[in-house]
């Protein structure tokens, strides 16, 4: 090549600064992930709220959601396993009874552990007469 | 090269084409053009005769019941008509229009292995999509066929490798040769040099479009975005445009801005991705690195306005379905402006640097002619100066009324078809800036019924690696008929083997990246 050697271009200058720069990784599981607000996590659902119209599980792309009687009643059993997180349950809901958490650290060794049931609704705690 | 002609190409075809064709204007494009007694063949020529750049969209196929229909999706340099032929289901033979329309060879193969249409005098033949395995005169996406009924053969061994005297085949894939998806290319080499490429994907065929036929279009939105991880907004929003059109929908102005936001959020990302990833395929690991730790900070601005960092699922028939927060806005902007110094950087490093050129450099050669004739797409076409791009051409969204650049550079090797994507990088900023600025305040969604009355519509959008193209059609119910995607890497593999051949071996996988191939979205 008769061209001038061009290869201390500033590429090596900045590899060679950055290694006095903090790490642009995260140390992550010791350091843990700062999300944005609105994220798409595991879902919390509310009994109380719900009127058992099915509407998230018809329109759950994934079919993860089963309706699962409790207590005579038809209510949503999330598999969390084969949920895609797009939340357009929560969205399907009527009565806002499906509410988004920012918890995302699902990872786990048995996956019947992702089976969310619905909990019956607590017994009302009487007060003495 | 002006960006547009002005033939009016509905009456070339009306004056050349005499008879047996009704033209439709403003249905599944600028004009649909039913033909029949194959006249269809007469029609495409006259159209690739008045305009060099018409060039193949999509083949859709269609299962009408005693017939199979075909619809042809071309576009021209400022039309996008269809045509219609039909064939009967008993012997369902057509002419090919491969001598018309090069690019067209792997639309056909589509169709002849999902339809099982034969195409007289395509020469290639034998699976494309589907596995080696599948059972003979079982063609999935004809409505008889049950998807979970189909039993295929037994596995039978591919051939490793096949020598003779001089030529040697060198079977590439489909472990990963070049990216991390699989797709395999049969190579045959002299010494160092590539004499013939033979492709072969499907290896990631999920049948998508078949399984979005019993689906409701509420769960297809998120089962299409599910085609590609990496443009999913894109493939997202095209469903969408082209069920509003079937519904006729107005989608509220801000809607139309935050998608935009969105869909140039997932450009940027991608194409840093690229870039990035061309660097890796030389060999030059420090630029890869550098471009992908700068594109972090844009996958978390997809996480801030849409609650993931990967699919935003933001898109929703009628709008969006988040609104961004006013709050937000300053942090958008203040991580695209960091951004935005770092392009001088890389610029001057893709220029300058010696490994990249003489690496990318005339390599993998596309000339203008070739590019237009295999009716590629997107940064591949603009690299090889064809200025088309969807967001100019038939703008959608907010694109109408934000100024931006179309890139176009004329060398046509991998060179410039990276920087025709790093300087895209830099006007998706702009554009994005600007929809910030201009945003109209009103509702983001407005409410759409879950029926979609009978109808069908043709969409297309600008992905980021080009032209995306989707046909949907409605029978009246809550789930669609059927729906055609066309994904642009489809409809760039033609330029691969065209390039490969001639050079050297090594140069495969970059010039093979230079096409930003996404296998996911080609096999669908």
């Amino acid at each position: 090549m008769d061209k001038k050697r061009t290869l201390p271009t500033n590429i090596s200058r900045r590899a060679f600064s950055s290694i006095f720069k903090k790490p642009a990784t995260q140390k992550y599981p010791f350091v843990k992930a700062s999300l944005a607000d609105g994220f798409r996590g595991k879902q919390v659902f509310d009994i109380e709220k719900c009127i058992s119209c099915g509407l998230c599980s018809r329109d759950c792309p994934a079919n993860a959601i089963e309706m699962f009687e409790v207590e005579g009643k038809k209510r949503p059993l999330f598999h969390l396993d084969r949920c895609v997180f797009c939340y357009q349950c929560a969205d399907s809901c009527p009565k806002n009874a499906i509410q988004p958490t920012s918890i995302f650290e699902l990872a786990c060794v048995d996956k019947s552990t992702l089976i969310m049931k619905p909990v019956p609704i607590a017994p009302a705690v009487k007060t003495p007469a | 090269m002006s960006k547009r002609n002005n033939v009016d190409i509905i009456s070339v075809i009306e004056s050349k084409v005499k008879s047996d064709i009704i033209v439709q204007p403003g249905q599944l494009g600028t004009a649909e053009i039913v033909t029949s007694n194959g006249s269809y063949r007469d029609v495409i020529k006259a159209m690739a005769e008045a305009d060099e750049k018409t060039a193949i969209s999509a083949i859709s196929g269609l299962d009408l019941g005693q017939n199979l229909g075909l619809l042809y999706h071309f576009r021209t340099s400022n039309a996008f008509i269809t045509v219609r032929a039909e064939v009967p289901k008993e012997n369902p033979k057509i002419a090919t229009i491969v001598d018309l329309i090069p690019g067209a060879t792997f639309h056909e193969l589509e169709v002849a292995d999902l339809f099982g249409v034969v195409f007289e005098g395509n020469n290639l033949s034998g699976h494309f999509v589907l596995p080696e395995n599948w059972p003979e005169n079982v063609y999935p996406l004809r409505k008889d066929v049950k998807a979970n009924e189909v039993k295929l053969n037994p596995t039978k061994n591919e051939a490793k490798s096949v020598e003779d005297n001089k030529v040697v085949k060198i079977i590439i894939g489909p472990q990963h040769p070049a990216l991390l998806e699989p797709e395999k290319f049969a190579i045959s080499v002299e010494g160092e040099i590539v004499t013939k490429v033979e492709p072969r994907i499907g290896y990631v065929h999920r049948g998508i479009e078949k399984a979005s036929e019993t689906r409701s279009y509420v769960q297809d939105v998120y089962l299409i975005e599910r085609i590609c991880g990496i443009c999913n907004a894109i493939h997202g929003a095209n469903f969408v445009e082209a069920v509003e059109k079937i519904l006729k929908t107005d989608v509220p102005p801000r809607a139309k801005y935050l998608r935009t936001i969105t869909l140039e959020l997932n450009r940027l990302h991608s194409h840093l991705l690229t870039l990035g990833h061309a660097c890796l395929e030389i060999g030059y690991d420090t630029m890869f690195q550098y471009f992908w730790r700068d594109r972090e900070p844009i996958m978390d601005l997809i996480e801030l306005t849409s609650g993931n960092r990967v699919y935003s699922s933001i898109m929703t028939i009628g709008g969006v379905r988040r609104d961004l927060k006013e709050t937000d806005i300053p942090k958008i902007k203040s991580t695209l402006a960091d951004l935005r110094t770092k392009i001088p950087f890389y610029k001057h490093t893709y220029e300058t640097n010696a490994s990249i050129k003489l690496r990318m450099k005339n390599v993998g050669v596309l000339s203008r002619e070739d590019a237009l004739k295999l009716s590629v797409v997107g940064p591949v076409a603009r690299g090889s100066g064809v200025d088309i791009d969807v967001r100019k051409d038939e703008p959608y969204e907010a694109y109408g009324e934000i100024p931006f650049k179309e890139i176009i550079y004329t060398e046509g090797d991998t060179w410039a078809r990276m920087n025709v994507r790093m300087d895209e990088v830099e006007e998706s900023i702009k554009i994005i800036e600007y929809a910030l600025d201009h945003l109209p305040s009103g509702p983001y969604r407005v409410k759409a019924p879950r029926i979609v009355p009978a109808g069908e519509a043709v969409n297309r959008v600008e992905a980021p690696r080009g032209e995306l193209f989707v046909y949907v059609k409605s029978n009246g119910t809550a789930n669609p008929e059927r729906v055609k995607v066309r994904t642009p890497t489809y409809a760039n593999i033609p330029a691969f083997l065209k390039t490969a051949i001639g050079e050297n071996l090594a140069d495969v996988p970059p010039n093979f990246v230079s096409l930003d191939p996404c296998f996911s979205c080609t096999d669908r």
